[in-house]
C-alpha cells in the first residue's frame, strides 16, 4: 500500500500506444471498477483526451472520451461511494466510480478536469493527507501519529527532556530503586543461612536471632525505600503532566483557527486531559517498574548463577515459555474487560439519553419501550460482566499456577542435587525465593509492553500539539498606532478555509471611518468570512486587506485586537459575575465604567434587578439569563471596550422583537463615531447602514445605500420585497417600516 | 392539490410492475417509462431501507426529458418489489442498484495485525479482496440486530456483516477483537 500514486506501466503503454507522446495532465487512481467490485481502474487526461483504463488481469481502455466536447465534469454521489461524470453535449456519461476513501481526491480531480475544460490552467492541489508519508497506514483523521511508525525511543527521549528540571530528583529515585532492590536480594540468602546453620543442625540459637534481625532489617529497609521512592516517583510524575498541561494550553490558546477548523475540540480536550494522564502514567509508574524489573531479574540472575549455575539455568529456562503463555491469558483478559467497559460506557450513554428525554417519553406513553431498551442495556452489561469476571475468575489462578510451576523444576532438580549432596537444602530455599521475586515481573511483561507502547502514542499525541504550527499572533506584525481611524479597504481579497474552496473570490471595497456598513446575502455568502479576515482570525490568501492604510498583516495582533469590538449571535458569557464577563475585555475597568457601559446598552435595568445586581453569577453559557439579557451584556463588553472598529455577527438573531428593539436602540448608540460592519438577516437592522455590500457565492453582487438599491431592482430589491412579504403575514408586520 | 388521476399530492404512489417499464435507449441512457404517462431520462432508483429491507419499496425518482435538467428530482412511485418487473426492466434495474449502493458485505477476514489501537485487515467482500483500515471500530459500529453490524473503516467506508455467527471461526475471533 504504497503512499504516493504512480501510474502503473501496464496503463502508461496502453496509452503511449494509443496517443503517442500524448502528455499525461492529470490522473487518479480509483479504488472500484465500473461493475462495483473492488479493482484498480485509472482515470486520465492525456493530451486533449479524457481516459479511463481498467487495471486489471488484462489493462483496456473502457472510455475514451475529447476533452473538447465535455462541458464540465461532475460528481455524482452514490451510498458508500461516488462516481465522477461527464457532461457532453448535456448528457450525463459515468466515467468510474469510487469509494468514500477517494471523496476528497476525486473533489480535486473533478476541479483540475473542470479547469482544464475551461482551457484554464490545473494547478497542482494539496493533498488532504490521509496516510502516513512513511509506511502509508491510513491515519486518523485528526493526527499525523502512525502507530505503526512511531520512533518510540525518539519520543522517549524528548519525554526524558521534560525531566531535566528534576534530575536531581531523578538520580535520587534511580538510587533509591537499585538501592531497595539489592538490599531485596538479601533476605532469600538470610533464609539460605537460616535453613543450613540453625534449622537442619538444630543448633546455633543465637544465630537465629541475628538472622531474623537481618530479615527484619532488610525488609524494614526496603520498605522505606520503596516509600520513598513512590513518594518521589509521584512528585516527579505530578510535576511533569503539570508542566506538558501547562505547555499544551499554552499552545491551545495561541494555536491558529485554522488548527481549530481542523480538530474538533473534543479531539484536543482529550489530549489535554487523557494523552497528558498518559504521559502522567509513563512516567511515574510504567517507567520505574520497567527499571525495577530489569535491574532486579539481573540482580536475581547474577546471585542465581554464583550460587549454583545448573540450577540457575534450569531455573531461567522454563520463563520464556511461561511468559507467552501468560501473554495469551493477559489478552484473554483484556478482551473481556474491553467489551465489559464498551458496554458500560453505552450503557451510561442509553440512560443518559433516556432521561433526558422523559418528558418526551411519557408525552407519547412510551415507558415500557424505554423499559424494554433498558433491559436490553442492561442485560448486555451483565451478561459482559459476568464474562469479564469469570475470566478474570479463571486467568488470574491459572496464571498463578504457571508462575508457581517453575518452582516445582526447582523442587525436582534442585531436590535430586542435595540428594546428591551437590548443594545444600538452604540454597534450594534461596532460589525458590530468587525464582519467586523475577516470575511475577517477567509474567507482566507483556502488560508493560502494551501499556509503554499505549502511554508512548499518548505522549506523540501531545508533542504533535505542541509542535502545530502557532499562530501569527506573537510573530509578525510590529506596527502599533495608539488609536485607529477606523477607514477599512478590502483590495482584491481572496480566501478560502480550505484550499481547494475559495469562499472569496476577488473582494474589493472601502468603508470610511465612521461608517456602518450592512452586510447581506445568503449564509455561506462569504459574509462572516469578510469578518473573519478583518479581525484577522484567517490571514487573505490573495489581496490586502487594509485598516488606516495599514496592511493588517503589518499591523501587530495583539494591539490591533484591542481596537476591535466584537458582538456575536451566540451570546457567549464566561462563568463569573455579570460585572466580569462586562469587563472582560478590559480587566481594568472600574465599577462606574462597567455601569456607563451597562446603561448605554440598555443593560442597567435588568441587571439591577438581579438579587446580586452585578454580583449576580452567570452560569457556563450563562444559564439564567434570557438570550436578549445576554445580548445586551455582550454588548456592553464591546462598549467598555470602546473599539474603533465594531463587528456585529447577527447580534439580534435569537431575541424577540420587543429585545431586539432594545438591543437596536443600543447598538444604535454603540456604533456612533465607529467603523462598523453589520451582518444580519432582518434587512431592518440594517437601515441605518452607509453603505450595504450586497454578497452572493463569495463575491460582491451590489455595493450601495439602501436607496440606490432599492431603486437598482436587483438582489437587494428583491430581497427587501420578499421580507415585507413575510413580515406582513408574521408578527414582523409590528415593526416594518 | 389534486394531481389529474386525482390522488392527492400528499399520498404515496405505489406503482403497478405492470405499469413501469425500464430500458436503456439508443443513447446508453436508461429511461423509465411509468404507466404511459411519462418518460424519465436516467431515473434514479433508490431504496426506502436499504440495510433492513433492501428490496421492496425502490423509489423512482427524475425529471421529465422537456424540462432540460437531471437533477434527481421528484418521486414519481415505489415499487413494492422491482423483483416482479418484466425481464428487461429488472436486469437494468438490478444494475443501478447495484451501481448506487456500493457497500460491500464482509464474507471472511483472512488477516489482523493491530497497531496499538490501529488494525490492518484484509477482508474478503462480495466484491472482492481489500485491505481495511480500522481505527476505534467501537465507536462508530452499528449493530442491527443481535448479529449484524455495520463497520466503518478509518477511510470512511463501510462494510456490512449480515451475520456474525455465519461466519467462520478465526473470522470471528478476529472480529470480536475489535468489536
Amino acid at each position: 500500500m504504497a503512499a504516493p500514486e504512480q501510474i502503473p506501466e501496464t496503463v502508461h503503454t496502453l496509452v503511449e500506444q494509443r496517443y503517442p507522446g500524448a502528455e499525461v495532465k492529470v490522473s487518479a487512481r480509483s479504488d472500484l471498477r465500473s461493475d462495483g467490485a473492488f479493482g484498480d481502474q485509472w482515470l486520465l487526461l492525456a493530451g486533449d483526451r479524457v481516459l479511463v483504463c481498467h487495471d486489471g488481469e488484462v489493462t483496456r481502455v473502457s472510455a475514451d472520451l475529447p476533452l473538447a466536447e465535455i462541458s464540465s465534469f461532475e460528481i455524482d454521489n452514490l451510498v458508500g461511494g461516488a462516481s465522477l461524470r461527464a457532461v457532453m453535449n448535456g448528457q450525463r456519461v459515468d466515467l468510474l466510480p469510487f469509494s468514500n476513501a477517494l471523496a476528497d481526491r476525486f473533489g480535486r480531480v473533478r476541479e483540475q478536469l473542470n479547469a482544464a475544460a475551461k482551457g484554464k490552467p490545473i494547478r497542482e492541489r494539496e493533498e488532504k493527507a490521509v496516510r502516513c508519508p512513511t509506511c502509508g497506514l491510513v491515519l486518523g483523521e485528526y493526527t499525523r501519529v502512525c502507530p505503526r511508525c512511531l520512533r518510540r525511543g525518539a519520543v522517549l527521549r524528548r519525554l526524558l527532556g521534560y525531566t531535566r528540571p528534576y534530575r536531581g530528583r531523578l538520580t535520587l529515585i534511580i538510587t533509591l530503586l537499585i538501592c531497595g532492590t539489592a538490599v531485596g536480594l538479601a533476605p532469600p540468602m538470610l533464609t539460605r543461612y537460616l535453613v543450613d546453620d540453625v534449622l537442619i543442625p538444630r543448633k546455633n540459637v543465637h544465630l537465629l536471632f541475628l538472622l531474623v534481625a537481618g530479615l527484619a532489617g532488610t525488609s524494614v529497609f526496603s520498605t522505606a525505600m520503596e516509600i520513598a521512592r513512590n513518594r518521589l516517583a509521584a512528585w516527579l510524575g505530578g510535576r511533569i503532566s503539570f508542566d506538558l498541561r501547562a505547555e499544551l494550553y499554552d499552545r491551545l490558546q495561541w494555536l491558529s483557527l485554522r488548527y481549530y477548523d481542523h480538530h474538533p475540540t473534543g479531539a484536543l480536550i482529550s489530549r489535554l486531559t487523557q494523552d497528558s494522564g498518559g504521559v502522567q502514567d509513563l512516567l511515574a509508574f510504567a517507567l520505574p517498574m520497567v527499571v525495577s524489573s530489569v535491574v532486579q531479574v539481573i540482580g536475581v540472575a547474577i546471585v542465581l548463577f554464583v550460587m549454583n549455575w545448573k540450577l540457575a539455568i534450569l531455573a531461567l529456562v522454563p520463563i520464556p515459555f511461561l511468559s507467552m503463555l501468560s501473554h495469551s491469558l493477559w489478552r484473554r483478559l483484556r478482551k473481556a474487560w474491553h467489551a465489559f467497559w464498551y458496554r458500560w460506557s453505552g450503557f451510561h450513554t442509553t440512560v443518559n439519553e433516556a432521561l433526558n428525554r422523559v418528558k418526551v417519553t411519557k408525552a407519547f406513553s412510551q415507558q415500557p419501550t424505554e423499559i424494554a431498551r433498558f433491559g436490553d442495556r442492561n442485560a448486555d452489561l451483565r451478561n459482559a460482566a459476568v464474562w469479564a469476571e469469570q475470566t478474570s475468575g479463571t486467568m488470574f489462578p491459572i496464571m498463578w499456577l504457571v508462575v508457581g510451576s517453575g518452582s516445582l523444576l526447582i523442587w525436582l532438580f534442585g531436590g535430586m542435587l542435595a540428594v546428591r549432596n551437590e548443594i545444600s537444602p538452604g540454597s534450594i530455599v534461596a532460589f525458590l525465593g530468587y525464582v519467586g521475586m523475577i516470575q511475577w515481573p517477567l509474567n507482566s511483561l507483556s502488560q508493560v509492553a502494551q501499556w509503554l507502547s499505549r502511554s508512548l502514542t499518548a505522549a506523540e499525541r501531545v508533542f504533535e500539539v505542541l509542535d502545530a504550527e502557532s499562530d501569527s499572533e506573537k510573530t509578525r506584525g510590529s506596527v502599533a498606532p495608539e488609536r485607529l481611524q477606523g477607514a477599512v479597504d478590502f483590495q482584491g481579497v481572496s480566501f478560502g478555509y480550505e484550499r481547494h474552496q475559495q469562499v472569496l473570490k476577488e473582494v474589493s471595497f472601502r468603508v470610511e471611518p465612521g461608517h456602518m456598513l450592512g452586510l447581506v446575502g445568503k449564509s455561506g455568502a462569504g459574509k462572516t468570512t469578510i469578518v473573519n479576515l478583518l479581525c484577522r482570525f484567517y490571514d487573505a490568501d490573495e489581496g490586502q486587506v487594509r485598516v488606516d492604510d495599514i496592511d493588517v498583516r503589518e499591523l501587530a495582533l495583539w494591539s490591533y485586537r484591542q481596537h476591535l469590538g466584537v458582538v456575536l449571535q451566540e451570546a457567549f458569557l464566561f462563568s463569573g459575575t455579570i460585572a466580569e464577563n462586562i469587563a472582560y475585555g478590559r480587566p481594568d475597568a472600574t465599577l462606574e465604567e462597567i455601569m456607563a457601559a451597562a446603561k448605554v446598552a440598555n443593560a442597567h435595568d435588568f441587571v439591577i434587578n438581579k438579587p446580586d445586581g452585578y454580583d449576580e453569577q452567570v452560569g457556563e453559557r450563562g444559564g439564567r439569563l434570557s438570550a436578549g439579557e445576554k445580548q445586551r451584556i455582550c454588548i456592553a463588553r464591546a462598549i467598555l471596550r470602546d473599539p474603533a472598529i465594531l463587528i456585529l455577527d447577527e447580534a439580534t438573531a435569537n431575541v424577540d422583537l420587543e429585545t431586539e428593539q432594545q438591543i437596536q436602540e443600543a447598538i444604535g448608540r454603540l456604533i456612533e463615531g465607529r467603523t462598523t460592519f453589520a451582518i444580519a438577516h432582518r434587512l431592518s437592522t440594517l437601515r441605518n447602514a452607509h453603505q450595504l455590500l450586497v454578497m452572493e457565492d463569495g463575491k460582491i453582487v451590489e455595493n450601495g445605500t439602501h436607496e440606490e438599491l432599492e431603486a437598482k431592482d436587483g438582489v437587494y430589491a428583491n430581497l427587501l420585497k420578499m421580507h415585507r412579504e413575510t413580515s406582513m403575514v408574521g408578527l414582523g408586520a409590528l415593526h416594518a417600516d | 392539490m389534486l394531481t389529474k388521476a386525482g390522488r392527492s399530492s400528499l399520498d404515496l404512489r405505489y406503482l403497478d410492475p405492470e405499469e413501469v417499464r425500464v430500458f436503456r435507449g439508443e443513447d446508453g441512457r436508461v429511461y423509465a417509462t411509468i404507466a404511459d404517462e411519462v418518460t424519465l431520462i436516467s431515473p434514479a432508483f433508490m431504496r426506502s431501507h436499504p440495510l433492513t429491507d433492501p428490496d421492496r419499496y425502490i423509489s423512482i425518482k427524475g425529471t421529465k426529458p422537456k424540462e432540460g435538467s437531471e437533477t434527481r428530482g421528484d418521486e414519481f412511485g415505489l415499487l413494492r418489489n422491482w423483483r416482479k418487473l418484466d425481464p428487461e426492466s429488472r436486469s437494468i434495474v438490478e444494475q443501478e442498484l447495484a451501481r448506487r449502493y456500493l457497500y460491500p458485505r464482509l464474507k471472511r477476514i483472512l488477516s489482523l495485525t493491530d497497531y496499538s489501537g490501529t488494525q490492518v485487515c484484509v477482508f474478503e467482500t462480495d466484491r472482492g479482496l481489500r485491505e481495511v483500515t480500522l481505527r476505534d471500530v467501537r465507536d462508530n459500529v452499528v449493530y442491527l440486530g443481535h448479529n449484524r453490524v455495520l463497520l466503518t473503516d478509518a477511510e470512511n467506508n463501510r462494510y456490512d456483516v449480515p451475520d456474525i455467527a455465519a461466519l467462520d471461526r478465526q473470522s470471528r475471533a478476529y472480529l470480536t477483537r475489535v468489536l
